[in-house]
């Protein structure tokens, strides 16, 4: 089988490659021109930065439907987002509900917490087309039950989650609500206001097409989140006492504006494109590759059968080929990228029957090509 | 618990399992792979080929095992998959039919090499 002379990169939901050139293009020329320290310093430029940032935090509310921009709160990705809104949040005796489809970025600080005796949780199984319930939810809520935190679209089997149900059973209940929006921000809208979210957990580099290294948490104002992190802020030097003011309560330390740069560029370059043509160009590819491996006898897909409320991922896997293998093969004979293994969640493996062998996920974006899927399709073919 | 003791359970937890293979004392880890790469040689690995379900090593597949052990010890990791190609002058999908559990779990473990970091 020939193999391709450049790279089809079929790993978008682990972060989007290449980014789009404009986006890059700004990143640079702003730095450049506005590399400085925003919120700190009184000279002009300090001053132009932080306008800078002010205008990307407005720009993130309206992109998700929060209610106030100085609650858009800057951080390294979603996992430390998650982290800020779960340090922030709990308290010893609190019970959280969440889902068995979640990511580490939520299995791991809830497990933390639970392992020091300080909370309980009940995790949500998936139905077998990878959607949870929303009154399953209702039915866990406890006394106690602080929050629930749901990952709006799985990074296993690409399902969205019913959100705005899930908030209407939240709201019902007076119980704060956070989605892991890590897998559908810039793929699919998101109205915080609307769904009744407390929080979206944010990451930059995936379908927003910033860098790595920028993320946020938009957070509405009912929701009390205190700092778990401390230090400088820019505002009120003297006092020894971390602000209660946000942002900078949840922002401690000189945050990262090359890193904002990209990610208002990323946004402008989806609003510039269209949300819903990036996410039909995305779904056509992945209903290509659903329908092609769906010809070959001997790969078996996970929860693909309808795509109706799915972001572009399907996991699959081929014959008795260990998926490990099945990755080297689709790079080092087809010159396909693609992430195998576990996807850093390990309860959707457990529950799909795939724990000990893990399985290939393919997540196409914007610059593939139909082309590109025919090759895929080509690669898990050869394997038997 | 002396400190060797406790360095023993730790590398009991971490799945290290000692076994007596052509006369030798050699550890594994959970997955069979062998803790130290220095304790392979070639009477080893066809013992467990056989144990793998491959009665016997050809020539072919010592050229797969031989490329993986000179690479890895010339530059201190395994091959990436372009270099395992060019190297073993197979293609990957050729290599992965050549041993029972494929590139990771056959050839890499039969080669001797330390279980790689992957998701799991």
């Amino acid at each position: 089988m020939a193999m391709t002379d450049r790279l089809i990169y079929l790993d978008n939901a682990a972060t989007t490659f290449p980014k789009p050139r404009e986006v890059l293009d700004r990143m640079l020329q702003g730095y450049i021109e506005m590399g400085v320290s925003p919120g700190r310093g009184s000279y002009d430029l300090a001053l132009e930065a932080e306008d800078f940032v002010q205008r990307a935090r407005k720009q993130l509310a309206l992109f998700f439907g929060a209610p106030d921009a100085d609650r858009i709160i800057f951080a390294a990705n979603a996992t430390d987002a998650l982290n800020i809104a779960l340090n922030g949040l709990l308290q010893p005796g609190d019970h959280v509900i969440s889902t068995r489809l979640e990511h580490n970025s939520v299995l791991r600080p809830l497990y933390h917490f639970r392992e020091r005796g300080w909370i309980s949780y009940d995790l949500v199984h998936f139905d077998d087309k990878g959607f949870v319930d929303p009154d399953e939810i209702g039915r866990l809520v406890k006394q106690n039950t602080r929050l629930v935190l749901v990952s709006h679209a799985s990074n296993v089997l690409g399902t969205v989650q019913p959100v705005k149900e899930i908030g209407r059973v939240c709201a019902e209940r007076g119980i704060p609500f956070i989605i892991d929006a890590s897998q559908s921000a810039g793929k699919i809208p998101i109205d915080m206001t609307a769904w009744n979210i407390s929080a979206v957990a944010f990451t930059g580099h995936k379908a927003l097409f910033g860098p790595t290294g920028i993320g946020g948490l938009a957070v509405c104002p009912d929701l009390d989140i205190k700092p778990s992190r401390f230090g400088g802020t820019g505002v009120d030097s003297r006092s020894p006492i971390h602000t209660e003011a946000f942002p900078q309560r949840l922002e401690a330390g000189t945050i990262n504006l090359i890193g904002i740069m990209g990610l208002s560029a990323g946004i402008d370059y989806i609003m510039q494109k269209g949300m819903a043509s990036i996410h039909g160009e995305e779904m056509a590819l992945l209903k290509r590759l659903r329908d092609g491996l769906s010809s070959l006898g001997h790969v078996e897909m996970y929860c693909a059968g309808d795509l109706s409320s799915h972001v572009a991922v399907l996991t699959a896997n081929v014959g008795d080929v260990n998926p490990d293998d099945a990755g080297a093969i689709m790079d080092g004979d087809f010159n396909i990228a693609v992430r195998v293994g576990l996807h850093c969640a390990p309860l959707v493996h457990e529950d799909l029957g795939t724990i000990n062998r893990g399985a290939i996920r393919f997540s196409p974006g914007i610059f593939n090509t139909p082309e590109d899927i025919d090759h895929a399709i080509r690669a898990m073919a050869s394997m038997s | 618990m002396t400190a060797e003791e406790e360095r023993e359970k730790l590398l009991a937890d971490l799945g290290r399992e000692a076994r007596v293979v052509a006369g030798r004392e050699i550890y594994f880890d959970w997955e069979g792979f062998f803790w130290d790469p220095n304790d392979w040689n070639e009477e080893v690995a066809r013992i467990l080929a056989k144990e793998s379900g491959l009665e016997d090593l050809t020539e072919v597949h010592w050229k797969v095992l031989r490329f993986f052990r000179e690479y890895y010890f010339y530059h201190g990791r395994a091959p990436m998959n372009r270099h395992l190609k060019e190297g073993a002058r197979l293609s990957l999908g050729e290599i992965e039919s050549l041993f029972p559990g494929g590139i990771r779990r056959g050839a890499r473990r039969l080669a001797g090499l330390p279980n790689p970091k992957s998701c799991f």
